[in-house]
């Protein structure tokens, strides 16, 4: 176990910049989810700790040695593919005792290891199939085990779950988070899923274009996102802007949100309320009825504000009243409010 | 209502297929036959020629040791050949599989390939120019080396495998490369965050996972150079005597047609059953 | 040992393979301009032996005749090749997999045997030697050949295309020619090629199943050079190396043999 630190890494491709000066720390024996769009620079900096890429400059730290010079075998590393990556010519047993192999460890304790790592991911009767007699669950979970019965320092997973469907989905999440903590090693991983990131991690680091834009734990960084970017990216957001004004921030509409020194706010979907009309709160909007959908536990009301979209999120019984369409009134509490950096 | 299109289709396939498997027949399968049934005679049943069924013409082949002799003769020259092609080929898939990246990995895939597919006849042709005395070979030695050395490669044994290893060496290169390439990077990437350094990687993963690729290789090697005599005759001189060529005899010089069929089929036989030891590999491995 | 010094070793183990193999056949053409006779050194650049290959009635026969029966053979190998492996392809039936690993006794067993045994057979029925036999010959060979290129062109055709021609109501033929024909072209071309190739450069089964006086153009070589030769020899393979390499080029081009694409 130890502590994982990133500091001012550099990579190009050519023209673009892969990694933009990205500096982070990933406290020991803790979950850590990198989240970011396609080309946002995440799977880079996880190859970068796993050493397939090689910055320009900068250095990385596993524990106190910097390692930017040691190749990836010497690391120390678990690592799981997002195509699992297991060896077609070896049993699931072989595969997982692959990395004991290397390290020369075998007989009685290698088959102990062996068959402790596939107890923990519950995979105990299958040590004698072949990756493709298996299913892509059971994929994931022996490469897991494989990843983690070397007792690495670090953890690495790159988009573990996306080749799986829904519902499966979530049971790994909840097995992953469960067998993370059973074995307290730091973990990082890489999603594109914001949902998953915010399930399975303590802390969070939201990538884009390269740099890192904004980390933390994913309650703060879910309530106080301070740019549009990471508002609409980590969970849903309605964006209202204006100029600012001595009082507040005077919106498109002429309504005045005091308090605000930004140019944009936002108010996450579920904070919103729709009544029919207009509201004691010091924060409302006039609106238009657009669509109501409904879906189950939770139902969404479309409306237009401005030419803008705006959705509020609550539970369907929440919407009587509100008629289909029309003009209705949109409210929310002052702390709901979100301050919106520019730019 | 189904059965009615399913009968349709039928018909279609079929007479898609017959003109194909048609020809197979009568050009393949009814001449194998058709050998098999010669080797049984005593003599051609042409003209006015008496002929009658006979096993003496396998009888020939235990008699005496010679045909025995040339057809170990020959297998071994297929040993060595194939076992010389896999090891200097299967290094080069490797490096073109996965040390060459983008363009020119299709491109220099192509400069191996192509002189496969270049006159096998006029290939060996070029081999006895360059290894004869006072060929080419000969004179490049002797400008290099201060001394004396007369290299004269040509009609020995040595002339004949590298004729044939540099006709049959693409087959090898090229099954191998499509196997290796099969390999997923994400794999050796795996092999590599668990610790393992190259040579593991190699023994333990590039190895067992190319082994089907190497075998087919192999195996479209054997078959052919078990059974030649061109190669022989043209490099090995009065030394070039092998099965292959002893069965050319039967049918262009001795006109012991029958007595060829029955060696040929000797051939076949032994050809087959080697074979059919080596599917199994190749079919385990379609996982 | 580092990566970068083990990849440079890899390059120039490919770099002396490329010039194991193409050494020979370079010397060969080189030889061919030589003006020696005897093959004797030094160079002196000469352009005698192809124009003596030019009155050399004997070869060009040859060599007509050689491109004449690959062209038939092409023609008939491809088509046939291409309808088999429409139909195996496009229909499921029992046997299938019987017929397919039908198609590997002519590359698996050795063309002496194959040869040999067509001489055998020709014989008893009547066909005997000479060009119509050695055609039949050269289809059989060139026949999987065609297929498997073919087959691989078609496992890249999806075959929801000719279901949807069907619903609108073209009938078998309309769907080949007009939705399956045009996709697979590429493979089919690529398939010709490898027949035309096959045939020209056949050697083996010529040899058994031609008229000695009408040889293929290889047979003629191989007696040539049993007999003794002059470099002609090596001007008409240079000209045929140059034929089949140029033939396989292009044959590359159309079906991305090897390539990334």
């Amino acid at each position: 176990m130890a502590e994982i630190r990133v500091e001012n890494l550099i990579k190009t491709y050519g023209e673009a910049r892969a990694l933009d000066n990205v500096t982070l720390a990933f406290a020991d024996g803790g979950f850590f989810g990198l989240l970011g769009p396609s080309g946002s620079g995440k799977t880079t900096l996880l190859r970068a700790i796993a050493g397939f890429v090689i910055p320009d400059s900068g250095r990385v730290f596993i524990g106190d040695s910097s390692v930017e010079n040691t190749p990836v075998e010497k690391r120390e590393i678990g690592m799981v593919f997002q195509n699992y990556a297991l060896f077609p010519n070896m049993t699931v047993a072989e595969n997982v005792g692959f990395g004991l192999a290397v390290r020369k460890i075998s007989g009685q304790e290698r088959t102990q290891r062996v068959r402790d790592a596939l107890e923990l991911v519950q995979l105990g009767p299958y040590s004698d199939r072949k990756p493709h007699q298996l299913s892509g669950g059971q994929r994931q979970r022996v490469a897991m085990a494989r990843a983690i019965v070397t007792k690495p320092r670090v953890l690495l997973l790159d988009e573990p779950l996306s080749a799986l469907d829904k519902a499966l989905r979530i049971d790994m999440q909840i097995e992953l988070k469960r067998i993370q903590r059973e074995i307290g090693i730091t973990t990082i991983f890489v999603t594109h899923d914001q949902e998953e990131a915010l399930t399975l991690s303590d802390q969070i680091g939201i990538l884009k274009d390269g740099r890192l834009i904004r980390h933390g734990a994913p309650r703060d960084v879910y309530s106080d996102p301070r740019d549009e970017f990471t508002a609409r990216f980590l969970g849903e957001a309605n964006i209202l802007s204006g100029t600012p004004e001595e009082k507040g921030l005077r919106l498109r509409d002429g309504a005045l949100i005091s308090k605000v020194k930004t140019g944009s706010i936002a108010v996450r979907p579920e904070n919103m309320r729709i009544t029919p009309a207009k509201p004691k709160s010091p924060n409302c909007l006039r609106a238009e009825m657009r669509q109501r959908i409904f879906a189950g536990a939770l139902g969404t009301c479309v409306l237009d504000w401005q030419g803008d979209v705006i959705k509020v999120v609550a539970r369907d019984s929440d919407f009587y009243g509100v008629p289909d369409t029309g003009p209705v009134w949109l409210s929310w509490s002052d702390d709901s409010t979100i301050e919106i950096a520019d730019g | 209502m189904s059965d009615l299109i399913a009968r349709s289709d039928r018909l279609r396939a079929a007479a898609l297929l017959s003109p194909a498997y048609i020809w197979l027949t009568v050009a393949v399968f009814l001449p194998l036959s058709a050998m098999i049934f010669f080797s049984l005679l005593s003599d051609v049943p042409f003209g006015d020629r008496t002929w009658h069924f006979t096993l003496e013409n396998y009888g020939a082949f235990f008699e005496s040791t010679t045909y025995a002799r040339l057809l170990w003769k020959s297998l071994m020259l297929g040993v060595t050949v194939t076992v010389v092609s896999v090891i200097v080929g299967f290094p080069c898939a490797y490096v073109l599989a996965k040390v060459v990246r983008g363009r020119a990995r299709g491109a220099l895939f192509l400069l191996v390939i192509l002189p496969f597919w270049s006159n096998s006849l006029v290939r060996i042709f070029s081999w006895a120019i360059v290894l004869r005395g006072n060929g080419v070979l000969s004179t490049a030695i002797d400008a290099v080396l201060p001394w004396d050395v007369r290299i004269n490669l040509m009609f020995s044994p040595t002339a004949i495998v590298i004729g044939l290893v540099h006709s049959y060496l693409p087959y090898v290169i090229l099954t191998s490369y499509l196997a290796l390439q099969a390999i997923d990077d994400s794999l050796i990437e795996a092999a590599r965050s668990l610790g393992a350094k190259r040579r593991t990687i190699l023994l333990r993963i590039i190895l067992p996972l190319s082994t089907p690729g190497i075998i087919a290789g192999a195996v479209l090697i054997f078959v052919p150079v078990v059974g030649s005599f061109m190669e022989p005759r043209l490099l090995g001189g009065r030394l070039g005597t092998y099965y292959g060529t002893v069965i050319e005899d039967q049918f262009v010089a001795v006109f012991n047609w029958p007595l060829g069929a029955a060696l040929s089929f000797i051939l076949l036989a032994v050809v087959l059953t080697i074979l059919a030891i080596a599917s199994p590999i190749l079919r385990r491995a379609q996982v | 040992m580092s990566n970068r010094f083990l990849s440079r070793i890899g390059l120039l183990y490919l770099g002396m393979i490329l010039f194991f193999l193409y050494a020979p056949i370079l010397v060969m053409a080189v030889m061919s301009f030589n003006a020696s006779e005897f093959y004797q050194l030094p160079f002196s650049y000469s352009t005698e032996w192809y124009e003596r290959l030019q009155r050399n009635d004997e070869i060009l026969t040859a060599a007509w005749r050689s491109v004449w029966i690959a062209i038939i053979t092409t023609i008939i190998a491809t088509t046939l090749g291409t309808s088999a492996a429409i139909a195996l392809f496009r229909y499921e039936f029992t046997g299938k997999r019987v017929l397919q690993v039908l198609l590997f006794p002519p590359i698996a067993i050795p063309w002496l045997i194959t040869g040999t045994a067509m001489l055998i057979f020709f014989f008893g029925v009547g066909i005997g030697r000479g060009t119509p036999a050695v055609i039949i010959g050269h289809v059989a060979l060139a026949l999987p050949y065609v297929i498997v290129v073919v087959t691989a062109r078609l496992s890249t055709f999806d075959r929801s295309l000719e279901e949807a021609a069907r619903s609108l109501g073209a009938s078998a033929w309309q769907v080949t020619r007009g939705v399956t024909l045009p996709w697979i072209l590429p493979g089919v071309i690529a398939g010709g090629l490898f027949a035309f190739a096959v045939s020209f450069d056949q050697f083996v089964v010529s040899y058994f199943l031609a008229e000695p006086g009408d040889s293929t153009l290889p047979v003629l070589i191989y007696t040539a050079i049993r007999k003794g030769f002059t470099p002609e020899i090596n001007a008409v393979s240079t000209i045929i190396i140059a034929i089949s390499m140029g033939i396989m080029l292009l044959a590359a081009r159309f079906s991305n043999f090897g390539g990334e694409r």
